[in-house]
């Protein structure tokens, strides 16, 4: 039997055990134990919203934990206020405090906001201590009811448990919507490439910030279970040691893996019961297993299945897909060349640190022309193309697209706006497969968004026509038959048209492409030329960055040097070959030959 | 008034020892070191035991403690460090949360949870000077902390093994195409990491005490001055201890210095206790980080976009 097909009963078996195990452990200590394990699963769960969907080191979900438990604690004990109310305010505290942290540092570099949420829990330790007339200072509050509503008791043992792993299957559900369809793909484009994410229209400050309130509301939620469960709030439960438990769960578990986290939970809880005999060493061992975890199977538990049974790779009907036209025969278009610039680009500067990368750069990009971007190494190639798609901000001058300026817009708002671009060392997500790398960039076009997400039935419509979409553009580029084979896994050759197929994907009207020709050879690269040829025919405005001069001659309508980072020469590729500050700029250098050719 | 700005500047000259060590590691590797508050407590409870059982000052215990734990940052380079080299930088963060815990609780283990007192650096008691009496052990720290600067400075500027280092913190791959053995001077650089902070660990466990879980309390404040400072850059490391320690003295204190404040506004004497300091310092932090993400003196790692 194949991996694949061993998982469904795999997965039974293991729902069946996690049902069994509380009948068969039934004793009161018992039943509280796998109680408390449902708890950190909801933690846990929540945990991999932003540690694990967008791989943000988050260090603050015990915080958020601890903080909930308190607001529950004393709307509860002191206040005396019944479930829901007490349960509602929990989780909006916690979010309201999420949102405050992440404003000014979730946009950084990922050590800030690990340091901004590392903080928050050392504030709330404090303050819980110190706040004794409220909080109840070191000892804590005592006497937290059990949870009370509509004038019903949810009573000890049984009824507890249920009610807590109630919380548990709906955390979980949540978390499979959120995983699941188009938004869940951006989650993966943003965790591994988040420069990527934003070529492609994906504004990852806000998917992380949405997964970083989501985090918060999970926590929040298993707080106010443990409030209840335990029936005491204390500063133990803003320790950082609670962070790191969560931590533990979400790596051993595995970090994307919802039955990772529920696994996680079940053995960190009932670890250091099975490690009675060494009193506090057990924490020795568990860190011991986590940093073994991390360095042997990084992806955890979940990732050790995966790879010992993979999955079955998803072929769901695309039904659009099957309907759609057999590829096009490329370069047989109707536009020519216009004299329209749909791109102008006027005294662009860019500076780094003193050394002009970019110095009163003009031009414009007509539509439907090809124009090739030369210059020797360094000239200012990609600088010019990170400019225009917005990773740079230039310094100076401005750029305009149909009538629109650009120049202080987000990457992700320029490619919105429809300027795709392909990258000089590749960025596609390696353990994702070609068609869903390419799906993923109608992500702005289907307006996917999280509360869409959580609507999702049993199929989601907005997957399927990004996936529909996608195999379009796979035909068009000749790659249907990698569509479903991870990215990893393919040569160099195909990337590279791969990154082409997700950028025409994004509809563009604008194409930027960095090397496209680099380190294919000549078959590819007259194939390349094809089908780029095709596109240019329909409409598409081409920019391209170069040195393969073959590769641009018969290519190119249109031709710009670059040379430290000043432009030196622009018009008909002849006239370039011809020009005697072109060739200066280039004799004596490693492409010389070529550009005399 | 005198004896604050001292005992200011005593903190700060510690607080650098941690953060100057912080920053060397975070250069050589590129990873923050969440284990580095952990140092301070295990250095901490050596000197403190090492002070009670041969009744010696804390500037004799000194080189033992520094020898100690440069084998403590040598093992932890070689578990939590090493078999992650190739791996993201957030796996070391975990891999070094983890040994804080091993760490701390090893600590726990073997001296139990009581607070320990370290010997005073030279002698307990205070100087008269002048009209104001100075604390032996605030000048003391001030003076033994810019011996070890001086001397962790002269390394690193004068030795053919400090150049080694800073080539390795400025270029790895550059450094292991001139033949440098990178990994040896990482473990190296944790090991003179570990050791600064073990030297703050003996002059925290006399001025204050020191207990088993104190290790998180003094990682933030580090990481918040290698950050407040502007990442990656010593001189700026050493500027944002002597902030985060301003704040930790100086806010407690401001009722003491401005009586009339405190007349005017009674109820507002809990904005001036010690865990509002820390509160104030945190809010402080987010700020500098909202309106200067480079921090105040700028960044010395640069990122390729």
């Amino acid at each position: 039997m194949s991996g694949a097909k061993l998982r469904r009963p795999l997965g039974i078996i293991g729902l069946c055990a996690l049902a069994a195990w509380p009948i068969v452990m039934s004793s009161p200590y018992d039943l509280r134990l796998f109680t408390l394990a449902g708890i950190f699963a909801i933690l846990a769960i929540g945990y991999q919203f932003i540690f694990g969907y967008v791989g943000e080191l988050s260090l603050s979900q015990g915080a958020f934990f601890g903080l909930s438990a308190y607001v529950t604690g004393i709307l509860a004990a002191k206040a005396g206020f019944d479930f829901p109310a007490t349960f509602a305010a929990s989780i909006a505290v916690s979010v309201l405090l999420a949102a405050l942290i992440s404003l000014p540092v979730l946009r950084l570099a990922s050590h800030y906001f690990a340091l901004a949420t590392l903080g928050i829990g050392q504030v709330l330790l404090l303050l819980a201590i110190d706040w004794q007339s409220l909080t109840g200072g070191a000892i804590g509050l005592s006497g937290v009811p059990l949870p009370r509503m509509f004038g019903f008791q949810i009573g000890r043992g049984w009824p507890l448990l249920l009610f807590v792993w109630s919380f548990v299957l709906l955390a979980a559900l949540v978390a499979h919507q959120t995983k699941r369809g188009l938004y869940g793909l951006a989650c993966h484009v943003v965790r591994q490439n988040a420069i990527a994410a934003r070529s492609l229209a994906i504004d990852p400050d806000r998917i992380r910030f949405a997964m970083f309130l989501l985090s918060a509301a999970v926590a929040g939620v298993a707080g106010a279970l443990h409030a209840h469960t335990i029936r005491i709030v204390s500063p133990e439960g803003l320790d950082f040691k609670v962070m790191i438990s969560c931590l533990t769960m979400a790596v051993i578990g595995g970090r994307t893996h919802i039955w990772g986290a529920v696994a996680g939970a079940l053995l960190v809880v009932h670890l250091p019961e099975w490690l009675r005999g060494l009193e506090q060493g057990y924490v020795i061992v568990t860190s011991g297993i986590l940093i073994a975890i991390l360095v042997l199977a990084p992806e955890g538990l979940a990732g050790l299945v995966d790879r010992l049974l993979p999955a079955a790779v998803g072929r769901e009907a695309i039904p659009a897909a099957a309907s759609a036209p057999a590829s096009q025969v490329a370069g047989e278009g109707v536009l020519m060349p216009s004299e329209t610039p749909i791109l102008a680009i006027r005294g662009l500067t860019k500076t780094f640190g003193g050394v002009h990368a970019l110095n009163d750069v003009t031009f414009s990009l007509m539509r439907g022309s090809i124009t090739a971007v030369i210059g020797p190494n360094g000239s200012g190639k990609t600088t010019l193309v990170n400019c225009v798609t917005g990773i740079y901000r230039a310094d100076g001058g401005e750029m305009v697209l149909g009538g629109n300026e650009i120049s202080a817009m987000n990457s992700e708002d320029i490619a919105a706006r429809g300027v795709g671009r392909t990258f000089q060392n590749l960025r596609l997500v390696d353990d994702m497969t070609v068609l869903d790398n390419v799906a993923v960039a109608r992500f702005r076009t289907e307006q996917t968004s999280l509360g869409k997400a959580f609507l999702i039935g049993r199929r989601d419509a907005r997957l399927e026509r990004a996936r529909s979409h996608a195999m379009h553009v796979l035909r068009r580029l000749g790659l249907e038959t990698s569509a479903y084979l991870n990215c990893g896994s393919l040569a160099h050759g195909t990337k590279r048209l791969v990154e082409i197929a997700r950028a025409i994907c994004l509809d563009p009207v604008v194409l930027l492409l960095d090397e496209p020709a680099a380190g294919l050879n000549e078959t590819e690269q007259a194939d390349l030329a094809r089908i780029l040829e095709g596109l240019a025919a329909r409409g598409l405005t081409l920019l391209i960055i170069e040195h393969n001069m073959e590769f641009l001659k018969s290519l190119a309508t249109h031709m710009v040097c670059l040379d430290y980072g000043e432009l030196i020469a622009s018009g008909r590729p002849s006239a370039i070959y011809q020009d005697e500050r072109v060739i200066e700029a280039y004799v004596g250098r490693r492409y010389g030959a070529e550009a005399m050719a | 008034m005198l004896q604050l700005l001292v005992n200011t500047f005593a903190l700060g000259a510690a607080y650098s020892l941690l953060a100057i060590g912080f920053v060397l590691v975070l250069n050589a590797t590129g990873a923050v070191n969440l284990a580095h508050g952990s140092f301070v407590v295990v250095g901490g409870f050596l000197s403190a035991s090492l002070g009670t059982m041969l009744k010696l000052p804390g500037a004799v215990v000194l080189p033992v403690v520094l020898a100690g734990m440069m084998l403590v940052g040598g093992a932890l380079a070689l578990i939590a460090y090493y078999p992650l080299r190739n791996r993201s930088a957030v796996s070391v963060f975990i891999s070094t949360i983890s040994m804080s815990a091993i760490l701390e609780t090893s600590t726990l283990l073997v001296f139990g949870p009581a607070p320990r007192v370290g010997p005073p650096v030279l002698t307990a008691g205070s100087v008269e000077l002048g009209l104001a009496t100075l604390n032996v052990q605030s000048l003391a720290t001030i003076v033994l902390a810019i011996a070890i600067v001086g001397a962790q400075y002269f390394v690193l500027s004068r030795t053919v093994l400090g150049k080694r280092l800073r080539a390795v913190a400025e270029d790895r791959e550059m450094a292991r195409a001139l033949g440098m053995n990178v990994n040896a001077m990482i473990f190296v650089t944790f090991g003179i990491a570990a050791a600064l902070a073990g030297a703050a660990g003996l002059m925290f466990a006399n001025t204050f005490y020191i207990t088993p879980g104190d290790g998180e309390g003094y990682m933030i404040k580090t990481y918040v001055a290698a950050t407040m400072g502007g990442w990656g850059s010593l001189r700026g490391a050493i500027a944002g201890a002597f902030l985060v320690a301003a704040f930790e003295v100086l806010v407690p204190s401001l009722p003491l210095m401005l009586p009339a404040m405190v007349d005017a506004l009674p109820s507002f004497q809990a904005a001036f206790s010690p865990t509002a300091s820390t509160i104030w310092l945190y809010l402080a932090f987010l700020v500098v980080l909202f309106f200067r993400p480079q921090g105040l003196f700028g960044e010395a790692v640069q990122q390729r976009a």
